[in-house]
């Protein structure tokens, strides 16, 4: 093969192949399991995508994105069940609703620097846990169980209007892979707008951008906004998916926890980590999870764990890294040379020659 | 014309200490200005004082026709007024590009211009061929130099550089100098800061000297160089000629 898979055309070839196959792959499956657990990799791809626009490019560790999560799920819910308002209008409210409660929480938050930065989240999630937990307009610890579309025989079925699909579960995968198309989407243009390097220039050293002008506190924010506006609209899909939401299942430490250890295995701060972490690690517990975990024993937590350690020790930048790691030694066995093209130095001495 | 910056009466107070104490100057547009003074007389204070770093205790300090006392960095920036750090802060994780595009982006919203305009100045200030090496895999001298290209991108009226020459050979400092006279050529005013009294020297048109948070002396270079307070404040006053200046 002769194309530089890292080539821009290269990338976009990869891209496009790996799209194509994304959409042809129920085609191979059907409606079984494994349809199942790639909904959940394409449902973690996506919020990891969204964590990593503030936590990857900005350095700003959440651990509550979970909060967000389920403002979606209950913003599209609430307005289901008590106005019969379509999910469809009810994800981009959800999405609204969240980034503005990201936008006014997170403002004394990026006060705090570092752990403490992440300690607030987690405690932000929490919060919101106990208090949808006891608030009788949502339906409290009992969460809200969506009816279904029926047919004129009664019989549940399927509906593009209300997001629900009971005949065949092929849609929820082709919403899913939209949503998660999306959230790619967001995050490279992200990335390459002068949004993407404020982002970057903050994360390296806040003080420097300031001196050059970058606005940090309102960009931070600008990346909250998004990431929880993206993660939100995820939040609508798992409600419809699973037509069943209470706080527990959209709002618990886990959830925050495994959506940042997705985006953080797989390569913070790049387009592809997040999505590179969620098909190896969602699967992973899956398979774990089907195989070993109906013993009783919890010995797929225990492999499960056991596999993220490895990860951590011998790769802690990232299964994204695992490929630079073979690049670098293709290039240690050619021959030197490619070094010596450096430009001369016209006003200021010769450039330093570490390397 | 009103001068391009002008302090009047700039004090700065940490607690008990005087940092700064009524600290007047004033840099004409197109003037290469020497800040000089020992270690600890005040001079990096300054610096953040008027790039917005603290908010001075009192006193006024006006660039280009606006108060700026008590500005917030970026805004100092955008007015026209950009800084380097004594203690390098490039980006490390960054490429040497991208480091000077995040200066130029304070004056577009294109990521295309940046990079443009970015490659440009790496090109003035001789780092084309680093150009993408990350920051942290730059020599002392070519993160200095990376410094003063990103304030450069952002397109200054007034460029404050604090102790570029620290830490450079006099090889590298004798380029420093070159590049420092090219970039006032290309119509940007410079204030330096530096303790080493013999590279602002040959530089400057004006030189300010501090000691102790005040304004001890300014004038011409060569009138500093003799200046009885100069030399009592660098040497110790067993030093001071015996026909002794004001005090």
């Amino acid at each position: 093969m002769n194309v530089d898979l890292r080539s821009r055309t290269g990338r976009w070839l990869v891209a496009a192949v790996a799209l194509v196959a994304l959409v042809l792959f129920p085609l191979f499956v059907g409606g079984g399991s494994w349809l199942n657990t790639a909904v959940l990799v394409l449902l973690y791809a996506g919020l990891a995508q969204a964590w990593n626009i503030l936590g990857g490019f900005a350095g700003q560790v959440s651990l509550g994105n979970a909060a967000f999560f389920g403002i979606g799920a209950y913003t599209s819910t609430v307005l289901l069940d008590r106005w019969n308002v379509s999910p469809w209008l009810g994800m981009p409210v959800g999405a609204i609703v969240a980034a503005a409660f990201a936008v006014a929480v997170f403002f004394p938050f990026f006060r705090l620097g570092g752990h403490y930065f992440a300690i607030a989240t987690i405690a932000l999630a929490e919060i919101l846990l106990i208090l949808f937990t006891n608030w009788a307009f949502v339906r409290g610890a009992r969460g809200i169980t969506i009816p279904f579309v029926r047919g004129p025989d009664r019989r549940p079925t399927d509906s593009w209007a209300f997001l629900q699909f009971n005949e065949s579960r092929v849609p929820y995968y082709y919403v899913v892979l939209g949503l998660a198309v999306l959230a790619v989407a967001t995050a490279v243009v992200v990335e390459r707008s002068k949004l993407g390097y404020y982002l970057r220039a903050i994360k390296n050293d806040q003080q420097a951008a300031r001196s050059l002008g970058v606005p940090v506190l309102r960009y931070k924010l600008i990346a909250v906004a998004i990431s929880a506006a993206v993660t939100a609209a995820f939040g609508t899909f798992y409600a419809q998916y699973l037509l069943f939401i209470d706080p527990e299942t959209t709002m618990r430490l886990e959830l925050s926890v495994l959506i940042a250890l997705v985006a953080i295995l797989g390569g913070v701060g790049t387009v592809v980590g997040p999505l590179l972490g969620a098909l190896v690690l969602i699967p992973l517990s899956e398979v774990t999870r089907s195989q070993l975990a109906g013993s009783g024993n919890t010995l797929d937590l225990v492999l499960y764990g056991g596999l993220i350690m490895l990860i951590a020790a011998f790769q802690p930048n990232g299964l994204v890294a695992i490929g630079d790691r073979f690049r670098r030694r293709r290039e240690a066995v050619r021959p030197a040379g490619d070094e010596t093209e450096r430009g001369e130095a016209p006003l200021v001495g010769a450039p330093g020659t570490r390397n | 014309m009103p001068a391009l910056l002008e302090l009047d009466a700039v004090s700065k107070r940490f607690g008990g200490l005087d940092a700064n104490r009524d600290v007047s100057l004033v840099v004409e547009e197109g003037q290469i200005v020497g800040l000089i003074g020992p270690n600890g007389a005040g001079k990096t204070t300054l610096f953040n004082c008027v790039s917005g770093f603290f908010p001075p205790t009192s006193g006024s300090i006006r660039f280009a026709g606006n108060e700026i006392a008590g500005w917030a960095p970026e805004r100092v920036l955008r007015a026209g007024l950009a800084r380097t750090f004594q203690v390098v802060r490039t980006f490390p994780e960054m490429t040497v590009l991208d480091n000077v595009m995040i200066g130029a982006f304070a004056r577009t919203n294109r990521a295309g211009e940046a990079r443009a305009r970015a490659a440009e100045l790496l090109a003035f200030t001789g780092l084309a061929g680093r150009a993408h090496a990350r920051g942290a895999d730059l020599t002392i001298a070519d993160k200095k130099r990376l410094e003063l290209t990103r304030a450069l991108a952002t397109q200054p009226r007034l460029l404050m550089l604090d102790e570029v020459m620290a830490g450079l050979n006099p090889a590298e400092r004798a380029q420093a100098v070159t590049l420092i006279r090219a970039i006032r050529d290309r119509g940007t005013t410079v204030l330096l800061v530096e303790h080493v009294m013999e590279v602002v020297m040959p530089i400057s048109d004006h030189v300010v000297v501090l000691d102790s948070g005040r304004k001890i002396a300014e004038g011409p270079p060569r009138t500093i160089v003799r200046d009885p307070n100069v030399i009592a404040a660098y040497l110790g006053e067993k030093y001071r000629p015996r026909d002794e200046g004001t005090a």
